[in-house]
């Protein structure tokens, strides 16, 4: 995440681009449905995913303070294992979901090409880490101030569950307004767009059909499901403080019956 | 009429800001930012103060004194990141500034109505209040404080979810992650009234635990016990 590089003034506005591009995503100017014509959300995906990174980066050591402040003694091993974790969980899923996106906008008769799926996604994964990230210091202060490894584990999972549902309504929002961007360009109808747009409301609804949007609601069932899943396979993320250190735990379970576990442990 | 030092006028002002003036006349009462901000730094010391008048302890009055407007201002601060991102994904970035406002002024207002009970705290106090019950009392004296600066939240509001109905979802919101926050701040801050017992500490040795499921254990605990 070095700012600091040789040639570094280039580099350091790239950040700062980068930022910026995130803020302007944020405040839905980029998912305008007359910016959407073009068919693609207009995005650079490399510059905004080294944004991402960094934020997931930033994210996983407020995650971290959990085992810094432990009481068996800081576990900087768990603070590393955490950071890499984060943006690991974040691009496994995408590539993970990615395919099925994809065939699945050809089969309603979308035009989006992989590269416009590619930055439609990697423009979800920086709402989801915007959210994620702002809900860090809430995070920080909890571990902080609490040594209950089950409150801090359902504490977590609220977070990435909260973040994560708000980059869905992102995601359906505009793949919507990707659909009906197309229609409208289709028919040469100009669309009316208000002043400061929200990314995450819905526009009117004549131009889709209803069985596009379940599709879509269906799909993004899936996509919450890969990603939680995903969550349990690469944990631990936050460490039971009474177990040594270890990069992955043994393959069991998964992350439904964990959670009920958790919420169960969390009065015992 | 005596003239109002400006620090009363300003107290008044946060109680009625976006209402009308007294006598009916001129536009509706504003409050800078900045006297805001002032009045909740020196109300919340005020309160903190009596607060901690309680076992007549000096050095606790000036604890108490500094963690009011430290519990208000870092649970505000932890949870506006998360307001502000969320206030942009549902379209509302240009009514940012308007709504940190609201929000300052119920925080200003909180501390001044929280002011005017010191009065009666310290009565309870010397009536000879003890320890526990003078713990209920102070927080008696913070719900109704937030009650109040309740009205004079959806007060400032009014305008802005007439504009646009998300607004009350952003306000619902900012309550359950500020009052979440506050809770646990409060916990890991205390002591504010000192145990009559205990040496007088800015934080308590095993303080940094978390309230909720302190709570959680003292209720399963009376249940189990009781069983």
């Amino acid at each position: 995440m070095a700012i600091i590089e040789s040639g570094g003034g280039e580099r350091r506005s790239s950040w700062v681009q980068g930022l910026r591009d995130l803020d302007m995503i944020l405040r839905g100017d980029r998912t305008r449905t007359s910016s959407l014509r073009a068919g693609a959300v207009e995005i650079a995906p490399g510059r905004l995913s080294r944004v991402i990174i960094g934020l997931c980066l930033i994210h996983g050591l407020f995650m971290g303070t959990f085992a810094m402040f432990s009481r068996n003694g800081p576990a900087l091993g768990q603070v590393v294992a955490t950071m890499v974790k984060v943006p690991l969980l974040f691009y496994l899923t995408l590539l993970v979901t990615l395919p099925s996106l994809y065939v699945l906008n050809a089969l309603v008769g979308s035009r989006l090409t992989l590269g416009s799926v590619v930055r439609l996604l990697v423009a979800t994964l920086g709402v989801n880490v915007a959210v994620l990230c702002s809900m860090g210091p809430i995070v920080a202060f909890f571990s902080v101030s609490t040594t209950s490894y089950p409150f801090m584990v359902l504490l977590n999972v609220v977070v990435f569950a909260t973040a994560g549902f708000l980059a869905q309504m992102f995601l359906l929002q505009t793949l919507q307004r990707l659909n009906i961007a197309q229609t409208l360009a289709d028919a040469q109808i100009p669309e009316p767009d208000p002043d400061t747009p929200s990314p995450i409301r819905p526009v009117s609804d004549e131009f889709l059909g209803r069985r596009v949007k379940t599709i879509f609601r269906a799909w993004l069932v899936v996509f919450g499901l890969v990603g939680a899943q995903m969550g349990w396979v690469l944990r631990p993320f936050i460490g039971n403080p009474n177990i040594p250190f270890t990069w992955f735990r043994g393959r069991e379970s998964n992350f439904f019956e964990a959670v009920f576990q958790t919420i169960g442990n969390l009065f015992s | 009429m005596a003239p109002h030092p400006a620090l009363f006028r300003q107290a008044d002002a946060a109680l009625r800001v976006g209402s009308a003036r007294p006598g009916g006349f001129g536009p509706p009462v504003e409050l800078s930012l900045r006297s805001r901000l002032g009045l909740i730094v020196i109300f919340g010391m005020f309160y903190g103060a009596v607060m901690g008048a309680h076992g007549g302890r000096p050095l606790q009055v000036l604890y108490s004194a500094l963690k009011v407007p430290l519990l208000l201002s870092v649970a505000f601060l932890l949870g506006l990141p998360t307001f502000f991102v969320v206030n942009s994904l549902f379209g509302l970035r240009k009514d940012f500034s308007k709504a940190l406002g609201a929000l300052l002024s119920a925080q200003a207002g909180l501390t001044v109505i929280l002011a005017s009970l010191a009065p009666i705290t310290a009565f309870v106090y010397v009536s000879g209040v003890s320890y526990q019950p003078a713990i209920l009392f102070n927080a008696l004296a913070f719900g109704a404080a937030s009650v109040g600066a309740q009205g004079i939240l959806r007060r400032e509001y009014r305008d802005l979810i007439a504009e646009n109905r998300a607004h009350r979802l952003m306000l619902r919101s900012w309550l359950v992650i500020y009052i979440f926050v506050g809770v646990q701040m409060g916990w890991v801050l205390r002591p504010f009234i000192g145990n009559p017992d205990q040496p007088i500490q800015f934080f308590r040795e095993d303080g940094w635990t978390n309230a909720y499921v302190a709570v959680a254990e003292i209720i399963l605990g009376a249940l189990s016990g009781a069983r």
